[in-house]
């Protein structure tokens, strides 16, 4: 066995308590009531063995398990069940700056910094100019001042700095290199790149699939915790686009007694397409997308209008809109929304809609009708960062010259 | 080592890093302060002034142990102080970097021993004052000082090992947290902290009580190495003491070393 890392069926278990969301619950019924424990499994079953030099993309939606998986991979915790087996030293960047102090200096901050993720005083002695270098001038203007300071493109620069220097068998990196301005965009992607090209091994979770493209060999594709595909990247990230492609956000029902919903309204069909331009295997920032829905309604002569919520993956409603009112009879209702292209940032999507009669009450909440996820679509630019916000509008935003004074 | 689980974490790197913690709690703990670390002096100065004005003014205590009552007091405090602060941000400790832990791997025990840092320099300062005071009252240094090393180290075993058994707890439930002020409170007076264990050195249940107690004997065992002369328990009652304060401790790591690798998941 020449595996570097070999990781044989883990399984990671969270145990949710949930509290009954109960208007009485005193002390006593606390006490006395067995609380409802909800099991987890962050992570089910993962296996999976790498070679020395072999780059690991790790992709998945958000709660697929990913960070839980990392997260063991570092021994910051321990899987329930299974045995994760790594030979050589490990460095985990989970996060850029961990460990700085507010009060204390750049300089200070380094060693600090530098002895948590691993590295030993001679180490960093050696590489201090270095690490200074790569973070920047402005940074060796302020070296003695306490990095509470500091702005935070320069809080950033000079924790990536650090972690850059460290010098591991196996580095585990957490989406860090959406960091800083383009400048140090471009550098931190060059020292990964640097990093890639040796034998070092190096497992990288992104949602960028472009980057896991350029930079790993393989790629493991978790779902709800399971491994969905592990094997050469191209072959994986193959998969991935075209059942995300044919997962066609598309729902129907034919019976009306099996279909979602209550006795006044039930859910027929339910569709999302997305406008794909060229080779495009999915909806990007660029893309509209189209909602068709179909319900029955069970009862004559009713004002009826729909009122749909998109929602962002964190929950935050993005936005709400109603459609006109009329009044409906028995039968099928069917109603259609566009949202326009450079609308919605990339990002993973919620959409819940609900018929709503009088303009006043709910007759049913169609909670996650659609589950999308929106790619993230650049030109023009060098900034690879996340690209922040919910919504990505193109307004008229121009710039000129107006004088050539100072 | 595997008890410490620093395998695949070398032990000299343990050490650095235990010593780069020590010195950030320190470096940091003055910082925008102008009298620095002459606070470390005040506390325990103040503290002493509070005692002795309640002792000449409010009751009528006798000072029976044939000493300075600044003397008892002040030695008393010095003690008390090095054992509640240790055991108050060794109990911290884990909640207090939690940040730090959910990020990061390196050997748990590390932040455990370097929240005593602080705590030992400021008892360090304070105890330049006790020897101003002594040549003050012309009270002789026990020519058993060189004993004093052991106490201090025994007391932070203690403080380090109720720590442990709160910082270990706590993660999870809450509760623990609130134990912590009972024990520095209380334990400062139901130990012979501002009197000496004369006052009560006769009663039935003192045996007993040197063994649930341990800072007992240990504070009594502290002025006996700083204090000339000064013998109030017996040598087993102080090895009584000493040695339930390593079993303390023990104990403390071994369930410390058990919950460790699920801190994060309560976190």
């Amino acid at each position: 066995m020449n595996s570097i890392v070999s990781v044989s069926s883990i399984s990671k278990k969270y145990k949710l308590s949930s509290k009954k969301k109960e208007v009485t619950q005193t002390f006593f019924n606390k006490i006395f009531k067995k609380k409802v424990i909800d099991e987890y499994w962050a992570v089910n079953d993962v296996s999976f063995s790498l070679n020395k030099g072999d780059k690991l993309g790790i992709i998945g939606n958000n709660g697929a398990g990913k960070s839980t998986l990392l997260k063991i991979l570092s021994k910051i915790t321990k899987p329930t069940t299974g045995k994760v087996d790594i030979k050589g030293k490990v460095a985990s960047l989970l996060e850029v700056g961990t460990g700085f102090h507010p009060e204390l200096s750049g300089r200070e901050n380094i060693y600090l910094n530098g002895a948590i993720l691993g590295m030993t005083k001679s180490q960093i002695n050696q590489q201090f100019d270095e690490i200074v270098e790569f973070a920047g001038d402005q940074i060796i203007k302020f070296l003695d001042t306490p990095v509470k300071r500091y702005s935070s493109g320069m809080y950033v620069r000079l924790g990536f700095a650090i972690a850059a220097h460290l010098d591991p068998d196996i580095l585990i990196v957490d989406e860090v290199l959406a960091v800083g301005d383009a400048d140090f965009q471009k550098k931190s992607l060059g020292k990964m790149k640097e990093v890639a090209s040796n034998d070092k091994t190096i497992l990288f979770v992104s949602h960028n699939l472009t980057a896991v493209a350029n930079l790993c060999n393989k790629t493991l594709h978790l779902e709800r915790g399971y491994v969905n595909q592990f094997g050469e990247t191209g072959e994986v990230l193959n998969n991935y686009l075209s059942a995300l492609q044919n997962n066609l956000f598309e729902q129907s029902f034919d019976h009306i007694n099996f279909a979602p919903g209550n006795d006044l309204v039930r859910l027929k069909y339910a569709k999302l397409t997305p406008t794909l331009f060229g080779k495009q295997l999915i909806a990007d920032v660029r893309s509209s997308l189209k909602i068709d829905l179909e319900f029955w309604n069970l009862v004559d002569n009713q004002n009826l209008n729909i009122s749909l919520h998109v929602f962002a993956s964190t929950g935050e409603c993005i936005f709400n809109v109603g459609s006109s009112s009329d009044l409906l009879n028995k039968g099928v209702i069917q109603a259609s929304l566009a949202i326009p292209g450079y609308f919605l940032n990339d990002g993973n999507y919620l959409v819940s809609f609900m018929v709503v009669k009088d303009k006043s009450i709910v007759l049913y909440n169609f909670e996650e009708v659609f589950n999308f996820e929106i790619a993230d679509y650049r030109e023009d630019t060098n900034w690879y960062g996340k690209w922040p916000g919910y919504v990505r509008p193109q307004f008229d935003f121009s710039i000129q010259q107006v004088s050539l004074k100072l | 080592m595997t008890f410490f689980n620093i395998s695949s974490f070398q032990f000299s790197k343990s050490i650095e890093l235990f010593l780069i913690f020590s010195k950030r709690d320190l470096s940091v703990r003055f910082k925008q302060t102008s009298l620095g670390m002459i606070w470390a002096i005040i506390r325990p100065i103040s503290t002493m002034f509070v005692f002795l004005f309640a002792y000449k003014n409010v009751t009528n205590i006798s000072n029976i142990s044939g000493y300075p009552i600044q003397i008892v007091i002040y030695s008393g405090i010095l003690f008390w102080n090095l054992f509640a602060t240790s055991f108050q941000s060794v109990s911290n400790s884990i909640l207090i970097s939690s940040n730090l832990i959910s990020k990061v791997y390196f050997p748990r025990m590390i932040i455990l021993f370097s929240a005593i840092a602080v705590s030992l320099i400021d008892f360090l300062f304070g105890l330049l004052v006790y020897f101003v005071l002594a040549i003050y009252f012309k009270i002789n240094i026990s020519a058993y000082i060189f004993l004093l090393p052991i106490v201090i180290l025994v007391t932070l075993f203690i403080s380090i090992g109720l720590g442990a058994l709160i910082a270990s707890f706590s993660v999870r439930k809450r509760d623990l947290l609130q134990v912590i002020p009972i024990i520095v409170q209380y334990g400062f007076f139901v130990t012979p902290i501002v009197y000496t264990s004369l006052e009560f050195y006769l009663k039935p249940w003192f045996k007993i009580y040197t063994f649930i107690n341990p800072l007992v004997g240990l504070v009594e065992f502290f002025r006996f190495t700083l204090i000339s002369g000064y013998q109030v328990l017996s040598l087993t009652e102080i090895l009584i003491s000493v040695f339930s304060s390593f079993s303390i401790f023990i104990f403390g790591l071994s369930v410390f070393h058990f919950k460790k690798d699920t801190f994060v998941d309560h976190l």
